[in-house]
């Protein structure tokens, strides 16, 4: 009886939110789960799951996964929203069943914050995990990583089913592997990419402390690390890029090997770390049953997802947003921006709401200094959001003139000279600053909701 | 030409809230100025001669990282850090790179871990953290930062607070205190990192280190516009 009253509850209240203009899932979710707790597990009986964690690239992945499992002929669902806590989460599976409770559609790709995926894993029984990999991101929130890589690991241990597609080249995310050997799916990349980071996340063997070493780095602390001293070393991927071919701002091409068969790929997203996304992609559609020709061409035809390396265009303006939310994924950002040439607005807002991160001293950490290295774009620079100015000192440190960042502090004023900057424009914004820009370019664009 | 030799002591394990910022800082703020400086980071496991240092930094570290540190200090690192500090090299040590200079680190279930004792105090773990931007009143004017700390840290007679909890926690949540100051070592929990934003912080640091090193503490005016509207705007959150 509770169960159907949260279902009928959480429907209208979803379809007020909507009539009201809103695309909120977290309130209608939570009174759901407040009416019945165990809802969600009940909810997901007979759906096969596929779950997506870790710090970057969650969403990527779950559009990429969902793009092959649908051309693969598979009817699914995923939230789709980016509400990727319990809540969220139940309201997209209320969303997915009828008034009974019965699930319309019998797949689901679900992305699911680090932080909730052990409840998510115990009322979900998924059939696949994904763990991207794991980084230092909002302290305040999760903690050490150490304590992140905890709680995924609490959470692989209630999924005691699942194909476990694990990140070979990021040490800790792959020491995983120790909880689940029999159902693990490794996923990496063979070769050089961007580099190493300034500030290593992970310095030391996760299991005796000795200092790595690497046959190569990808980006940051991935790439092909081994312990001199327990002999903890990268394991050969199951799903591997094995050479990088030619990467432009509109996608990448790289060869990959699945299981042993070799493809050419081409991934039309652009930014080298979308490759690590395509790779983790393909291991769980694997996993899935996808075959592999099928999900390996899929992956051409990617459109980006909401606020990552979309792209917006108005007048002669051509943005870019690329959302940032931790210093790994802002180098990887600035990597962007340095592959650019000739002149580019770069406009950075730095926000601290919650669910940003309230301590926003991780930018020392990302490499803003190499924006001001000779040979790349030259950059007219602008700041905003409700921490623009600990941006603009850190741009100042970094190398850049202080009087030549523009401070924008409203939003009406950004979106002025964003739209009116001609040429290329790059945004890098944290959550909370990103979803009132986004949504107010997408209406300039004609572009629909993500609720729509 | 006046030149400051600063260490980076640790920075592969104590590397957490955007420490390196702060010796991005110093490094800016005497290059600004005209005045030499050079920075040797001193990773664990590696020798080098802190005597010759005229500014350490010491970050904060996830406790994995912390215990591993265990080792190297007591392979005579610590009695290395306990000379320089009685000899006047300037310290900045921030969070739990504060916390190591003191006697021991008292875990909530009652265990201890002894730490450098270059510092007459000591800290004991609690449950709760405080987390949160801060504010606190020091003989160089208002600084502001953020705390995320679990460790409740008691000073003993020999040291002075840094500063006066003006909004936050501070080094417990109870006395009103603030860090920790002792011959020239300064000890904070603000990271994020803390010199930056505090101008004023940054160049007492400089100025004690020049002034060990070369007898002439004086140090130009810079124009600071982006650090004081950076300070002001965290103040004015931070007092609401």
């Amino acid at each position: 009886m509770r169960f159907l009253l949260a279902i009928i509850c959480c429907k209208l209240l979803r379809l007020a939110l909507r009539l009201l203009g809103r695309g909120g899932t977290a309130l209608p979710g939570q009174v759901a789960l407040r009416i019945c707790p165990d809802m969600l597990s009940r909810l997901s009986r007979g759906v096969r799951v596929a779950v997506v964690t870790g710090t970057n690239g969650k969403t990527t992945t779950c559009r990429m996964l969902e793009k092959m499992l649908r051309d693969a002929g598979e009817d699914c669902f995923a939230n789709r929203s980016g509400s990727n806590l319990e809540r969220g989460i139940t309201a997209d599976f209320v969303s997915n069943a009828d008034i009974f409770g019965r699930p319309r559609r019998r797949l689901a790709v679900i992305e699911c914050d680090e932080a909730a995926f052990r409840r998510v894993c115990g009322e979900l029984a998924p059939a696949v995990c994904v763990v991207t990999n794991v980084f230092r991101d909002q302290l305040d929130r999760y903690g050490e990583v150490t304590h992140t890589l905890g709680a995924i690991r609490e959470g692989l241990d209630r999924a005691a089913h699942a194909t476990v597609c694990l990140n070979a080249d990021c040490s800790l995310t792959a020491s995983l592997a120790a909880d689940a050997p029999d159902r693990v799916r490794f996923f990496g990349v063979d070769a050089p990419l961007g580099g190493a980071a300034a500030v290593s996340d992970a310095p030391r063997c996760i299991f005796c402390g000795a200092q790595y070493e690497y046959d190569y780095h990808t980006f940051a602390h991935l790439g092909g690390f081994r312990c001199p001293k327990c002999g903890y070393s990268r394991t050969e991927p199951d799903v591997a890029v094995v050479s990088v071919g030619a990467l432009t701002s509109e996608g990448s091409a790289a060869e990959v090997r699945i299981d042993g068969e070799l493809f050419d790929v081409a991934v039309g997203l652009p930014g080298g770390y979308n490759l690590y996304n395509a790779a983790a992609a393909l291991s769980a559609a694997t996993a899935l049953g996808v075959e592999r020709r099928s999900a390996v061409r899929s992956l051409a035809h990617m459109e980006s997802g909401f606020g990552r390396m979309e792209r917006f265009e108005i007048g002669g303006t051509r943005i870019t947003m690329v959302l940032v939310k931790n210093p790994a994924g802002c180098d990887r950002a600035i990597d962007y921006l340095r592959s650019l040439s000739g002149e580019c607005t770069a406009v950075f807002c730095l926000n601290d709401n919650a669910a940003d991160g309230t301590d926003v001293s991780w930018i020392w950490d990302a490499g803003f200094e190499r924006l001001f290295d000779a040979g790349g774009a030259e950059l007219r620079l602008i700041v905003s959001g409700e921490r623009a100015d600990d941006m603009r000192l850190r741009l100042k440190y970094a190398g850049a003139d202080e009087g030549d960042i523009r401070v924008l502090r409203s939003q009406d004023e950004l979106l002025e000279a964003v739209t009116s900057a001609g040429g290329e424009v790059c945004i890098l914004p944290t959550y909370t600053a990103m979803l009132p820009l986004r949504a107010a370019l997408a209406a300039r664009c004609g572009r629909k909701e993500f609720w729509k | 030409m006046r030149e400051l030799r600063i260490f980076h002591l640790y920075p592969d394990v104590l590397n957490l809230y955007g420490d390196r910022g702060n010796v991005l800082c110093l490094k800016r703020r005497l290059e600004w100025r005209g005045l030499g400086c050079s920075v040797t980071e001193v990773p664990m496991g590696e020798r080098a001669r802190l005597s010759e240092a005229d500014i350490c930094f010491i970050g904060g570290g996830q406790d994995f990282e912390q215990g591993l540190l265990m080792e190297d200090l007591r392979g005579g690192r610590a009695q290395e850090i306990k000379s320089a500090v009685e000899d006047g090299v300037t310290f900045l040590c921030v969070c739990g790179g504060y916390q190591l200079m003191g006697h021991y680190y008292e875990t909530a279930a009652g265990e201890r871990c002894p730490f450098i004792g270059a510092l007459d105090l000591a800290t004991v773990g609690d449950a709760e953290r405080m987390i949160g931007n801060f504010a606190f009143e020091t003989a160089f004017g208002t600084v502001v930062g953020f705390e995320n700390h679990s460790g409740r840290t008691r000073l003993g007679g020999g040291v002075e607070p840094l500063g006066r909890v003006l909004r936050g926690s501070g080094n417990n949540g109870e006395d009103g205190t603030e860090g920790a100051r002792y011959r020239n070592v300064f000890c904070t929990y603000s990271h994020g990192p803390v010199l930056p934003k505090n101008p004023a912080f940054a160049d007492a640091l400089l100025a004690s280190a020049l002034e060990r090193r070369c007898g002439d503490a004086s140090l130009a005016p810079l124009g600071d516009l982006a650090e004081r509207e950076a300070h002001e705007s965290v103040l004015k959150k931070v007092l609401g």
